[in-house]
């Protein structure tokens, strides 16, 4: 297993619960995304798998296991994991080739190695011939392809994305898509995707698992049996899709219905 | 013409017609028109007369020198001395909190009340008036830093410590950016303040400098040569602040221009 949950919760210190006894289990390359409402704990569930709460604010129970190890009890390096969040969170001081380097210099990767890999990398994102400029000089769309290649340049086996095309505007969100679904078929990587639009969890996704509202519990898991490779924007139209989005719609529904919880998801 | 041109002619055009009519009411192009005593509005005319003397009983080029070392010298510790500081207490938190009832206090004291205990400390050299300008941009820097590095943004922390990021490469790639902004963001203010720190210096005591030359003109009610030195300190720092733009439009130019601007 890739990533392992057991019964894990999350509570915060104020007393408010946000995961319940969730349960789950992720195979070695497999891609599943988690849907919910806001505030069910989608994103808190990333950063306790990515060891990012802080122990001083929330109380993590059960047990989350990464490549075989608890992150708790290894260096963040041994881990390998990777996270792209829903801003695209480059650092503003450095380049997009900088920025893209930056987990390489990190791992201490050497200079030439770290020139290549980035060139291939950018080259990929479709990035080429704007290296050298800074995050605010290029499209929201950009930026987030270049988090996503950022993410990509340290060869991670597990990568967490907490709506990572949320902030784009819909025709960009479908380009990302297909691009995410290319890269992971020609190196396929653990990648655990949380969102809030179904269609796209139905179309990026092997598994779509439905979280119920706060505090989160895993209400339902769904195979999504559309075959690879799947093109973003033909898939939309078909008949398997629509049926597939109806099934899980029906159990998403009930959890928008109970009175709005706040908070962000 | 371009928009740009325009403007500047319109800019010039507007203070050529405030020092016309200026002229006008203290007796100037020959029409007699005095509408006060000299002591208390002076002619531009005679005002501008008075640089030729000035200028060539090398006093001039001793005040300005005399100031802009006071105040680029203030500038440099200041700039120094508040970015350590503030590094070490955003660091250590014991440390912020034992001495931030101190440095509030510090801080809010009026810098040029602390001029009269400089000057029996350091005299009547430019120590003393280094020592004011040190300490009006101390604390502006000072508080920068410590601020940048309190508001550090915490996504872009996660993304260096989900890489395997530890102390030194969050600092590398996350802190010292993140506080060299909000540095160079206040180059600016403090340039214009390490030249006030050293200008009040010499108003209070000293043998050289504009603040000087301007405190002895005041007390013997020579306005025009007032109005003369005032003229010198604000060319002077509007070329300090122009430089400190510049400086700062280069250092930053990561940043979207919107902010350089504002």
């Amino acid at each position: 297993m890739s990533v392992s949950l057991e019964h894990v919760g999350i509570r915060f210190r104020g007393g408010v619960e946000v995961l319940r006894d969730a349960s789950l289990e992720i195979g070695h390359g497999e891609f599943v995304a988690i849907v919910g409402p806001s505030g069910c704990g989608k994103s808190t569930l990333l950063n306790a798998i990515a060891d990012l709460l802080d122990p001083a604010e929330c109380e993590v129970t059960g047990r989350i296991v990464v490549d075989g190890a608890e992150p708790k009890r290894r260096s963040r390096r041994d881990v390998n994991l990777g996270y792209v969040f829903q801003r695209d969170a480059l650092l503003p001081w450095q380049t997009i080739a900088q920025n893209v380097e930056v987990g390489l210099v990190i791992r201490g990767v050497a200079d030439h190695e770290r020139g290549e890999r980035s060139r291939a990398l950018i080259e990929m994102a479709g990035l080429s011939g704007f290296e050298r400029y800074y995050p605010h000089q290029v499209s929201g769309g950009m930026r987030q392809r270049a988090a996503l290649v950022r993410t990509l340049a340290y060869d991670p086996q597990t990568i967490l994305m907490d709506e990572p095309f949320g902030a784009l505007d819909a025709q960009n969100r479908m380009v990302l898509q297909s691009e995410l679904l290319r890269i992971w078929q020609i190196t396929p990587r653990t990648i655990l995707f949380v969102t809030h639009d179904l269609a796209e969890a139905i179309v990026l996704a092997q598994r779509v698992v439905v979280l119920s509202r706060r505090p989160g519990e895993v209400k339902a898991i769904f195979d999504i049996a559309l075959p690879y490779p799947r093109d973003a924007f033909a898939l939309r139209g078909s008949e398997e899709f629509g049926r597939l989005e109806t099934t899980i719609w029906q159990s998403l529904r009930d959890e928008f219905r109970a009175p709005l919880a706040s908070g962000a998801g | 013409m371009s928009r740009g041109w325009s403007l500047a002619l319109r800019r010039t055009a507007l203070i050529a017609a405030i020092f016309a009519v200026w002229e006008l009411v203290t007796g100037g192009f020959g029409l007699g028109i005095v509408l006060t005593s000299p002591a208390i509005l002076a002619r531009p005319s005679s005002s501008l007369a008075e640089l030729g003397p000035y200028a060539s009983s090398g006093l001039l080029w001793r005040d300005l020198s005399t100031t802009l070392t006071e105040a680029m010298v203030g500038l440099v510790f200041g700039i120094v001395g508040g970015a350590a500081l503030g590094l070490l207490l955003g660091y250590w938190r014991q440390g912020s909190e034992l001495l931030e009832p101190i440095l509030v206090s510090l801080n809010s004291l009026p810098r040029i009340a602390v001029a009269p205990i400089l000057l029996p400390w350091l005299g009547l050299g430019i120590a003393s008036k280094i020592a004011l300008s040190f300490f009006t941009v101390f604390f502006v820097i000072f508080f920068n830093t410590y601020l940048g590095i309190r508001s550090v943004d915490p996504e872009l922390v996660k993304v260096v410590q989900v890489m395997g990021g530890g102390r030194v490469h969050l600092a590398r790639f996350v802190v010292l950016p993140s506080v060299f902004s909000w540095i160079f963001a206040a180059l600016r203010t403090s340039v214009s303040f390490a030249l006030t720190g050293a200008v009040v210096g010499e108003f209070v005591g000293a043998s050289a400098g504009l603040g000087y030359r301007l405190s002895i003109a005041a007390g013997l009610l020579d306005t025009k040569r007032v109005y003369l030195i005032l003229l010198i300190l604000m060319i002077f720092a509007v070329t300090l602040v122009e430089i400190a733009k510049r400086v700062e439009g280069r250092l930053l130019r990561w940043r979207p221009s919107a902010t350089l601007a504002a």
